[in-house]
Parts: C-alpha cells; structure tokens; sequence
C-alpha cells in the first residue's frame, strides 16, 4: 500500500555562517516553486507565469504548510519588476551563491559602475537618457554578474530547479562530510574553506561530463525561457 | 597574512577585561625588547617594527609624514602592539585591536591592507575586507598584495574571470625575490585558469613558475603531479 498523503521530512544540517542557513531555507523553498507539481503537471512557478493567478498556484500546497512559508511561496511567485531586477538581491541564488556573505546595491559594483557611466553621458532630452536607463537595467539583468557566481540576475530571479536541487543536497552532504571534523580560526575562516570546497566542486565533472555549474545554468536558461514562452502565451 | 604562524595560543574571549590583558601583554613583549617609545624615535620605532622591509617601509613614511600632526607616540604605541599581535599571531585579538586603537587615526592603506585578511577570517565580514583591498589597490599602486587578495576574493565569489584579471595585475607587481607571494600568486592563477577554461598547459606553467620561486611549496608539488598525471585533475 502507497500513502500519498504529505510527510514531514526533518533534516538537520550545518552550515559555516547563520545567514547562509537562512538562505538554504530560501533556496529549497525557490526549488519547491519550481518543482513538478506530478507526473507532466505543471510546477507552481508554472501555473502562475501562465494563469497570472498566484492563489491558483498555491492550490494545493497542503494545509500543513506554514503560513510563513506560504508568504515566501507568494513573494516568490509575484510578477517581475519590469525595469531592474533589484528583487535578485533578496533571492538565494541557489547553491552557487548560498554562502556568500549578503550584499546587496551598496556592494554591487557592476551596476554602479555602469550607473556612474550613464550619469556623465551628456543626453539629447530627458526621454532618451530615461531610455538608456532601462537599456542599462535590461544590460545588468542578463549579464553574468561577478557576485552571483556567473548567474544572471535573470537567472537569480528564476530558481533552482530539480537537477540544482539534487546538485546541492549532494554537494552539502559532501561539504559536512569534508568539513567536520575541521577546526577554524573563526567563523570566517569556516566560510572561506566551504567556498573553497564549493568552487571546486562546481567545476568538477559529473559522469554525464558536464560540470554542476554547466548543468545549473543550463537548468536556470531553460526555466527562463519556459516562462518566456509561459507569459508570452497568456498576454 | 603579515606573519607566518609561530606557536598557537588560546584564542582570548570577547570582552573589555580580556583585551585589557592583551594589552598588557603586549606592553611587556614591548617593554623586553627594551623599547621606550618618545617624542624623538616613534617614527623610526613604527618604521623598524611594523615595516622593516620595502615597500612596506616607504608607504608606512609616506603615511607618517603626511599624518604627522594627527599621530604620534600614541599611534606608535598602537603599531607596536599591533605588530606583537601580529606576531603570536592571534586574529581576534588583531582585528579588535585594529577596531579599537586605530579607528580615531586617519586610515592607513598598508595597515588595512594587512588587517584586512584577519577581518576575513574572524568575523567572515567579507565585504569590509573587500574595501579594505580596494583602498589599498587604489592607494599603493605598486603593491602586489591587494590585487592577489582581490583576485583570492573573486575566486571565492565564483568570479573566475575577475580572479584571473586581478591575479594577472598581480603578476606584473610582484617583486622578483617576494617568493612568498609571488608562489603563491602563480599557484592561484594557475588553478583558475584550469577551472574557468580547463587549460592544463597554462596551469602546468603556473604551478611550475610558483615551484620555481617557492622550491619547498609542497602543494604546489601535489598539484603539479596531478596536472600531469592520467586522471582527472580534481582542484580539492
């Protein structure tokens, strides 16, 4: 006999800084939006890009749910700001990016550096400066950035999906195996040697011979452009 | 980091009392060393101690002679203990100190430069030790150090293209006879390369160039081997 009813799963994990154990919870929660609602049923981040009706996607999220999490699964699934995704410096950016120390539009040098050009261009009229604004914003959302590990702020937005999700339990049971019995200096000293563990890793071959960072981003490219397809069919 | 590692003592516990005591400490190493900092031998004392060596020396009297009349015995007094903190080495006792004794003196890029990497590891306050390179970068152009830091803190961040760029930079200042650094730097820039674009020929040239300044750089003995062995090179 199968139970199909939910069940509660408790994991206990350790993590090098408080704030990344933070934001693993985020980055689980960005892989449950994106997570296939079934056989060939639509995922909840599906549901919403193609129906624009966020109560539909959380339908049957089970009521043992806390409310907390459901406000997360709601924030998540909210339309995207159409000029600059400054919404990318509150997601987790997934495995890739769960512990790099938080940092948001102070620290981002990509876009200030790109606002300071756009500030001492000299401009025809107010409309066509505003315009190259948002080719900037357009510009830094699908480029690389440098603190994002690689990944677009684009992709940031989008989440994790089901090989990423996969990807990261391995890599952090294989982080807790490596790293426990280590002593640090300080807590820092622990964060410095898990990045090391990570960005090894990420370009380490897995026998499909891509490596876990080819394989995320091209996870995160396809959920992008599934959503493109998604709302372009709705509007 | 500004000293090798001698002998580990127990870290100290957070606390006023508890830096007093490294304070005191700190005066007695002074104190047995004979020194007595005055009005006439703090700039030489602060010289001779914190940065005997160039470049190191030449940035520190630049910093003197240009903050002359906001430092003094006092500041050198700071340094020195500094230096002795340095030297144990105990890194929360140096980044409290560094917070405490010197926050009320105008910033001194070659001690942040130095400092900052203790701040990395004790509190992981990553970003502030970022600022601190950048200073130094912007501010002691013809030092090597602040560049590899950056080009470490990139690799870190997942950006290895800026890593490599920055190690690159590094490359071009480092001082011929600087084998600690410059080894190191060689060693770095060759494992970036061989993870951003899997290229074996110019890590094996990195790593060979970070042995031939370092001879002893057992690491970079490891890595070489697996660059040039049959299995996949694995970078952890």
């Amino acid at each position: 006999m199968v139970n199909d009813s939910p069940r509660i799963e408790i994991r206990t994990r350790s993590y090098p800084t408080h704030a990344s154990a933070e934001r693993s919870a985020l980055m689980e929660f960005e892989f449950a939006v994106n997570a296939p609602g079934g056989k060939d049923a639509p995922s909840m981040a599906e549901i919403a890009w193609s129906t624009g009706d966020i109560r539909k996607a959380l339908a049957d999220v089970p009521p043992i749910v806390p409310p907390q999490v459901r406000r997360e699964f709601q924030r998540l699934l909210q339309p995207w700001h159409p000029g600059r995704y400054v919404e990318s410096y509150r997601r987790s950016g997934g495995i890739l990016n769960l512990f790099t120390p938080p940092w948001g539009e102070k620290q981002d040098e990509s876009w200030n550096n790109l606002l300071a050009e756009w500030k001492a261009r000299t401009f025809a009229d107010d409309r066509s400066r505003r315009v190259a604004l948002a080719e900037l914003e357009q510009q830094w959302n699908n480029t690389p950035h440098p603190f994002f590990a690689g990944l677009t702020p684009a992709q940031v937005m989008i989440g994790g999906g089901p090989q990423e999700a996969k990807l990261a339990d391995e890599f952090l049971a294989h982080m807790e195996q490596t790293l426990a019995k280590q002593t640090f200096e300080g807590e820092g000293d622990g964060l410095v040697k898990t990045l090391l563990l990570l960005r090894g890793w990420q370009v380490e071959p897995q026998p499909n011979g891509q490596t876990p960072m080819q394989i995320i981003l091209a996870e995160r490219s396809g959920l992008l452009v599934r959503r493109a397809h998604s709302l372009s069919e709705t509007h | 980091m500004k000293s090798k590692r001698k002998s580990r003592e127990p870290s100290m516990p957070a606390g006023s009392g508890e830096y007093r005591q490294g304070i005191r400490q700190a005066d007695e190493v002074i104190t047995k060393n004979g020194i007595e900092i005055l009005a006439d031998n703090w700039q030489q004392l602060a010289l001779d101690w914190f940065a005997p060596r160039e470049p190191d020396r030449s940035a520190l009297a630049r910093y003197i002679t240009a903050n002359r009349d906001q430092i003094g015995v006092a500041w050198a007094r700071e340094i020195l203990r500094l230096q002795v903190f340095f030297g144990v080495p105990d890194y929360k006792r140096i980044v409290e100190h560094y917070d405490r004794a010197f926050r009320s003196y105008p910033r001194c890029a070659l001690i942040e430069m130095w400092v900052a990497g203790y701040i990395t590891r004790t509190s992981g306050d990553f970003w502030r030790a970022r600022q601190m390179y950048w200073n130094a970068a912007t501010e002691l152009p013809s030092f090597a150090k602040p560049h590899y830091e950056l080009g470490f803190m990139n690799y870190l961040l997942g950006d290895f293209p800026g890593a490599v760029e920055r190690f690159n930079q590094a490359v071009t200042l480092v001082a011929a006879n600087d084998a600690e650094l410059g080894s190191r730097i060689f060693y770095n820039r060759g494992l970036v390369r061989m993870a951003l674009e899997e290229d074996k020929q110019a890590a094996i040239a990195d790593v060979e160039e970070a042995l031939r300044r370092k001879p002893d750089y057992a690491q970079a003995k490891e890595t070489l081997r697996a660059l040039k062995g049959k299995h996949k090179w694995v970078p952890w």
